[in-house]
């Protein structure tokens, strides 16, 4: 066993794993009734470890251990720098949230088996070993026992919807091949390298032909893409994300997919570093560029479009991966043209928002889990007046959604707005880039950030006003009760993250900016005060002054009002009137918007892109076709990319599961034949080669 | 789009001269309205001639509009309700719901002889009776049904211009 001098980073990763496996035994050998607790205690301890490594880690105690005899062949080797530092405490304090969530969600959905709470704490420990991995082997072992953990828990509610087995046979297929992926494309850079550790491949980066290089950029790309849900591989998140519990869909989509985004760095910047500079090598970035734009662009779309709302924050997760995978694209690009500064910030952006996106998306996937447990559906079309049964969680999805749709004081919004400046600093005429192909990019991925960034303000008012304002629009969330104390902690705590990212990212951005520093190699674009360092341009922002700025002209407004109508109000008396209701009946709930109705003008805006599909019946009376007795209106949206992508392949595949069928006929006859024939072919083939 | 233009060149003014102005002012409850009237207009049950009659009252030709009347689409905007019909059973109350909603100082106009004594429609089975047994009218049209200058007329006298 070689280790460096045991550090605090070293202590952290330690106790997470000591910790880890210690809780997946209590969760073995516990009594059903004490499970969800202890193993709810014990992974939010994992989680913790995880940020104090994290933590450590970005204060610059990089930590490396290597233990040669728990694999055969390669040995594991573990080291944890800035990079993966930020990515392990990121993955720690979601699992902090998510599992104390867990303890009261896990006794209410029947989810205190045995095998889930074995399978849950392993599955947050494997996520925070995938960044610490620092040899080719040991990355593939970690990203294994990650993707299985998470299809388990994927799968913990099976018996109860069939639609959960579906969605885990598409995340189990897709995962093994995006697997499959980043095996190919590591083996093919390890085999230029003297071993499979990251220290030689960095040094046979140096050496590597080009075209090798692009060939390990797309296949890695393609893996860690999948895995993070990036168009067109993105099949499986919205299928996967909706159907697994709760928690674990949050610490999926608040964690799990940012580590796709990890790979994508380690490989593309820091592995592949010095190829990645050359002239040669500036498609990459355009690419990943393209890929994050159409994500961001097509997620968002889908999102707005979703009646269902965890599908809805799937396909947010898709947006907002992509807008990530702009953020690196650019800094690629900066990078290899030689605009350090530019990189720099681009690269900050992009982490930043990998940070603001685990917040509220954790939040977010939380308060939908509790919408889920007082009212039993997550059709947006059937919920609705949750505000005066469930405040707290009524609120804290507000934040969430607020958080999500890049408006001041939001937490998206402090990235979104960093990105946007990198791109646009980017801009020719602002003295950025001086490639062509860079010009054409730049513009066109302003438009894709902005236009996602309206999208989204749309997308999460509809989920945040029709899911939990007005009037309940079916009996489901009519007996809503708040959910327990437990369940609101979790929530509470990715509240807290939320509101300290949003108005405070000042503590935070020494940590990105290390990270992105250590990446790129040069000093950090951004300093405390969140003021950008470019050349001739400087910008200046203050979430706090903004949102202080907000809350005052709030509380003048309404002041002013007061005094105003109070002053008017002198003369004459106060009338109380009846909600004016077109002189007809009270209000009823089927007059109110809808999740479908309000998201109807903009799939007009869209309908070349979104295609959807839509069914009207009319039913009339018997006695005469001018009288209607009911007329029925069906939408459906289906995700366009899949259908023209992944059908024909599918279709492809079971054409030839079916010829491959007409060769077994059940004869013992022919089954000798065949292996008759296939001994004579053996034979010739050795006479004709030997 | 030139079409619209030359069409709109070509015709020219069609509105009526405008009749002398009413010399006794505005009634006494419309004084504070200042002359601009917002209408709302509420048909409790009549055969629609009142409504195309109306209609022609703020059309081109009769511009009921230039005199400082105007129709709104919600009593909350309204300063007076424009009352057609007799009022039928079923719209008796939201009648009343819709007096009820436009903020004071209100005014009501009765348009025709049925809102004005159920004309043809009296004691049918589903009349409940005028608009005057329903809600205080102030200002009554007559004629079924009335001509558009009846109705601006009366509507004048609202505005006092």
């Amino acid at each position: 066993m070689n280790l460096t001098a045991l550090n605090l980073t070293g202590v952290g990763l330690g106790a997470a794993v000591v910790i880890g496996v210690c809780t997946a035994l209590l969760g073995l050998v516990l009594p059903s009734r004490a499970r969800p607790a202890a193993v709810g205690v014990g992974t939010a301890l994992i989680g913790a470890a995880g940020v104090l490594a994290g933590a450590a880690a970005l204060a610059g105690r990089s930590f490396t251990v290597a233990l040669p005899g728990v694999l055969p062949l390669s040995g594991v080797e573990f080291a944890l720098d800035a990079l993966g530092g930020l990515f392990v405490a990121v993955t720690g304090a979601v699992a902090v949230a998510a599992s104390v969530f867990a303890i009261g969600y896990a006794r209410s959905h029947g989810l205190g088996a045995r095998g889930v709470q074995v399978v849950f704490p392993l599955f947050v420990l494997a996520m925070l070993l995938v960044p610490a991995a620092a040899s080719v082997g040991t990355l593939l072992v970690c990203w294994e026992l990650m993707a299985l953990t998470s299809l388990l828990l994927v799968l913990a509610e099976h018996r109860q919807r069939r639609e959960v087995a579906a969605a885990g046979r598409w995340y189990a297929v897709m995962t093994h091949l995006g697997f499959l992926a980043i095996l190919t494309g590591l083996l093919l850079f390890a085999a230029h390298a003297t071993d499979d550790s990251f220290t030689a491949l960095r040094q046979a980066a140096q050496q590597l032909p080009p075209g090798v290089g692009g060939a390990v950029f797309v296949a890695t790309l393609i893996g860690f893409g999948s895995k993070a849900g990036v168009v067109p591989l993105h099949a499986w998140l919205p299928r996967a994300h909706p159907e697994a519990p709760s928690h674990v869909s949050a610490l999926m989509s608040a964690a799990m997919v940012n580590l796709g985004v990890y790979g994508i760095i380690r490989v593309g910047f820091d592995l592949l570093g010095f190829s990645m500079l050359g002239a040669g090598a500036r498609w990459w970035w355009l690419l990943v560029l393209g890929l994050g734009a159409v994500s961001a662009v097509y997620g968002i779309l889908q999102a707005a479009m979703s009646t269902d709302l965890k599908r809805l924050l799937g396909y947010s997760t898709t947006e907002n991966m992509g807008l990530v995978l702009v953020g690196l694209g650019a800094a690629g690009l900066f990078a290899s043209l030689g605009q350090a500064a530019l990189a720099g910030l681009a690269l900050g952006a992009a982490l930043l928002h990998v940070l603001n996106h685990a917040a509220f998306k954790s939040l977010l996937f939380l308060a939908a889990g509790s919408v889920l447990h007082a009212t039993g559906t997550r059709d947006l079309d059937a919920l609705g007046g949750l505000r005066t049964a469930m405040p707290v969680t009524t609120g804290l999805f507000g934040l969430g959604a607020l958080g999500a749709s890049a408006l001041p004081p939001g937490t998206a919004f402090v990235s979104e707005w960093l990105l946007l400046q990198a791109l646009i600093h980017g801009l020719p005429s602002a003295g950025g880039v001086t490639s062509t192909a860079a010009a054409i990019a730049m513009p066109l991925a302003v438009a894709a950030v902005a236009l996602t960034a309206g999208l989204a303000v749309a997308t999460f008012v509809k989920a945040f006003g029709v899911g939990f304002l007005a009037k309940p629009r079916s009996a489901a969330p009519e007996g809503a009760r708040e959910s327990p104390v437990a369940m609101l902690a979790g929530m509470g705590l990715a509240g807290l993250a939320c509101v300290l990212l949003a108005l405070l990212p000042t503590l935070v951005v020494p940590a990105v900016s290390e990270a992105s520093g250590f990446v790129l190699g040069g000093g950090p674009a951004l300093s405390g005060e969140l003021t950008l360092r470019l050349v001739g341009v400087t910008g200046a922002l203050s979430p706090l002054l903004l949102a202080v700025a907000l809350l005052v002209a709030v509380v003048l407004a309404a002041g002013l009002t007061r005094v105003v109508t109070a002053r008017r109000r002198v003369g004459v008396a106060r009338r109380s009137a009846r909600l004016w209701d077109c002189g007809g009946g009270p209000l009823s709930a089927r007059m109110e918007y809808t999740a479908t109705s309000f998201a109807e003008p903009l799939q007009r805006v869209f309908d070349d892109v979104v295609a959807p599909e839509t069914d009207v019946d009319v039913d009339h009376h018997e006695e005469s076709r001018y009288l209607v007795r009911a007329v029925e209106y069906r939408r459906r949206v289906p995700d366009r990319i899949e259908r023209r992508l992944y059908q024909p392949v599918l279709g492809a595949v079971a054409g030839w599961g079916e010829v491959g069928r007409r060769l077994a006929t059940g004869s013992v006859h022919r089954y000798l034949g065949y292996g008759f024939y296939t001994v004579c072919a053996a034979f010739m083939l050795l006479a004709v080669i030997r | 789009m030139l079409g619209l233009w030359r069409k709109i060149r070509r015709t020219g003014r069609v509105a009526e001269p405008a009749p002398p102005r009413p010399t006794a002012g505005p009634l006494e409850a419309a004084v504070g309205l200042g002359g601009s009237v917002q209408i709302r207009h509420v048909d409790a049950g009549s055969c629609n001639g009142c409504e195309v009659e109306i209609g022609s009252a703020f059309g081109p030709m009769y511009d009921a509009e230039r005199y400082g009347a105007r129709l709104v689409a919600s009593p909350r905007h309204a300063d007076a309700l424009l009352v057609t019909g007799v009022v039928t059973r079923n719209m008796a109350e939201p009648l009343r719901r819709t007096f009820e909603a436009v903020p004071a100082p209100k005014l009501v106009v009765a348009v025709g002889d049925c809102a004005r004594n159920c004309g043809a429609f009296a004691g049918a089975y589903g009349v409940v009776g005028a608009v005057g047994d329903i809600v205080p009218v102030d200002v009554e049209i007559a004629g079924c049904p009335p001509r558009p200058e009846a109705i601006v007329e009366g509507l004048r006298k609202l505005t006092g211009r």
